[in-house]
């Protein structure tokens, strides 16, 4: 059915999930009580998603702790049915988990989800060749590919419990990319490992997307990771959408300024602020401004006519600090 | 047929739980000494205490039961309700459920590889017992049709086990804990009406028609009863339609206990 190509590789409509929530208060009287009459209250996980990505896109899904990612991933990937909806992954309805969509999709969450635990990770591959039905010229030119560009060769002959943090999680991506799926989930790819691991697995994924082509929908919370990867992102927070769009558009919704940061030569800032300017930092020679987006032309001759600069650069505001405002400043709908 | 059972990967995975096994070398011989500890105390008691006039089984029978009861139970033994109720919790199925592979052919196949690699005990232990015991045993009946039905009975009863065992765990999709259940259904009424304390034939007839009815004498008892000798050839034939009837019975139980629950899985945990 799927070998066509579709106009979205995911492509979901007034897509629901409800979780009902066993509830019980402190206390002996109401644990009594609960065990007569139990209590739960339904929570709406997801709620009328409409998602609509094209294929080879790489799409960053952000939200705050149970906004509804991971359930989203999961319902996308065929691991939880839907409470209402519709999903349609590369042609499939993910949840029927037919095995030429399994095929075609790989869902990294966390360094357990493909690694046999008791068995070293080049088992785990030839296992996977298996079930995966891999040719053998297939399968050695991936392999190799694979662990040249993870640097993993000296990690594959030990038991998978016994590997670093950083080892697992690099073979968990090779496992998982063996087969080369149309489509690649991934929850937290980073999470845990040190800045230089995060940073070598960021430049994997880019140059794996670059010779591959796969859709990639990706959840961090390092938001290095999503500037990093992906260009459009989609926020939602509980189970709703709040932001679908360009990067780039969510920082000038939210932030219309820019930083901009000067290092003097000597003495004394002397420059008249151009009008939405204002300092917010100055230590020594070094001063920060907030500058509004369409005066950061004119603050920034102004800067250098006065012959006294040394250094100036212009940046967005941390995308860390975006998005925390995005869910603290009353849940405010940017689109 | 051998070509399709390796290209979709079951052969590979088997050999993967067969790899595990041996890696967990000590793991084994302690489960090994568990489960070939109970029946010899039980074999020393009844071979202890005074038979009544109407027990069907002598000493000689008892001794050739309880040598062979440990060999039954260790190969028919599951530990799906274990595994999957595990797997459930921790949301380690996710990942049998995202392969293009049958989740639940892993736990069959994982029983296949544990059960087998049992024989490596089974073997040297079954005949270091025989040599004690053997002027005590007669033998003399056995013949190769005998021995080919003791060998479908002990895999008709190793599948029977699977499949009870199998509905059982599949019941983790609602039940927190089904291991309490577990022990009830596959353990203490196995134990009773399987064989494993007493042997089935010396049952009072009522009980014993119970016994021959339900599945669990399929699973210890059966084999152990042809190999002694004891059934004749109708009896035989009955008796794997029965089995054949609760294997196909649990496998319908289980199909839809897991349609069913896969649509209430949670998928917690990673």
């Amino acid at each position: 059915m799927s070998e066509q190509q579709h106009e979205y590789a995911i492509c979901t409509r007034a897509l629901n999930r409800e979780f009902t929530v066993r509830l019980k208060a402190e206390g002996l009287i109401a644990s009594l009580r609960n065990f007569f009459a139990p209590a739960s209250r339904t929570v709406n996980a997801v709620n009328d998603l409409e998602l609509l990505i094209r294929p080879g896109d790489i799409v960053g899904f952000l939200g705050p702790n149970g906004a509804g990612k991971t359930t989203t991933l999961k319902m996308l990937s065929g691991l939880l049915v839907p409470t209402s909806g519709s999903i349609e992954v590369l042609g499939y309805t993910p949840f029927n988990r037919d095995h030429a969509f399994l095929k075609s999709i790989s869902l990294v969450m966390g360094q357990k989800q493909n690694l046999w635990w008791d068995l070293p990770p080049i088992e785990t591959f030839a296992i996977h060749r298996r079930i995966y039905g891999l040719s053998d010229s297939e399968y050695n030119t991936r392999v190799k590919e694979l662990i040249d560009m993870l640097e993993i060769a000296d990690c594959l002959e030990t038991q998978t419990r016994k590997l670093s943090l950083g080892q697992r999680m690099r073979c968990e991506l090779a496992v998982s990319l063996l087969h080369q799926p149309q489509i690649l989930f991934l929850d937290e790819p980073t999470i845990g490992l040190d800045i230089l691991m995060q940073k070598k697995i960021r430049e994997f994924l880019l140059d794996y997307h670059r010779r591959f082509k796969p859709t990639i929908l990706l959840t961090s919370h390092y938001m290095d990771d999503v500037a990093a990867l992906a260009q459009r992102v989609i926020v939602i927070d509980h189970g709703n959408k709040v932001f679908d769009g360009h990067l780039s558009d969510l920082t000038q919704k939210l932030h219309p300024e820019k930083i901009m940061s000067i290092v003097l030569n000597n003495g004394e800032f002397e420059c008249k602020l151009a009008d939405g300017c204002r300092l917010i930092h100055r230590e020594g020679l070094h001063y920060r401004f907030l500058v509004n987006r369409s005066r950061v032309p004119e603050m920034a001759a102004k800067l250098y006519a006065t012959g006294n600069i040394a250094d100036l650069t212009i940046e967005d505001p941390p995308l860390e600090d975006l998005i925390g405002q995005l869910f603290t400043s009353g849940r405010q709908k940017p689109e | 047929m051998s070509s399709m059972f390796k290209s979709d990967g079951k052969f590979a995975v088997l050999l993967a739980y067969f790899k595990i096994i041996m890696t967990y070398r000590g793991m084994m011989i302690i489960h090994a000494i568990r489960l070939l500890l109970l029946p010899m105390v039980l074999a020393s008691a009844w071979l202890s205490i005074e038979k009544t006039a109407n027990n069907p089984y002598s000493d000689s029978d008892y001794l050739l039961y309880y040598l062979l009861v440990p060999v039954i139970m260790n190969l028919t033994d599951s530990r799906i309700v274990f595994k999957f109720s595990l797997a459930v919790k921790d949301g380690s199925l996710n990942r049998d459920l995202l392969k293009p592979f049958p989740p639940l052919m892993g736990y069959f196949l994982e029983s296949i590889a544990g059960n087998s690699m049992q024989l490596f005990y089974l073997v040297p232990f079954t005949f270091i017992f025989w040599y004690f015991v053997s002027d005590r045993v007669m033998l003399g009946h056995l013949e190769p049709s005998l021995l080919l039905f003791f060998v479908a009975a002990i895999i008709i009863g190793g599948l029977a086990r699977l499949m009870v065992s199998g509905a059982i765990a599949l019941l983790s999709f609602w039940i927190e804990d089904v291991t309490t259940l577990n022990l009830i259904l596959n353990g203490g009424i196995w134990a009773l009406l399987g064989g494993m304390i007493v042997p089935v034939a010396t049952f009072p007839d009522k009980i014993r028609y119970i016994a021959e009815l339900l599945p669990y004498r399929y699973m210890l008892s059966f084999p152990i009863e042809i190999f002694s000798g004891r059934l004749s050839s109708p009896e035989i034939y009955r008796g794997f339609a029965t089995a054949a009837f609760w294997i196909i019975l649990f496998a319908i139980i289980m199909r839809v206990i897991w349609k069913t629950g896969l649509k209430t899985y949670t998928a917690y945990g990673g």
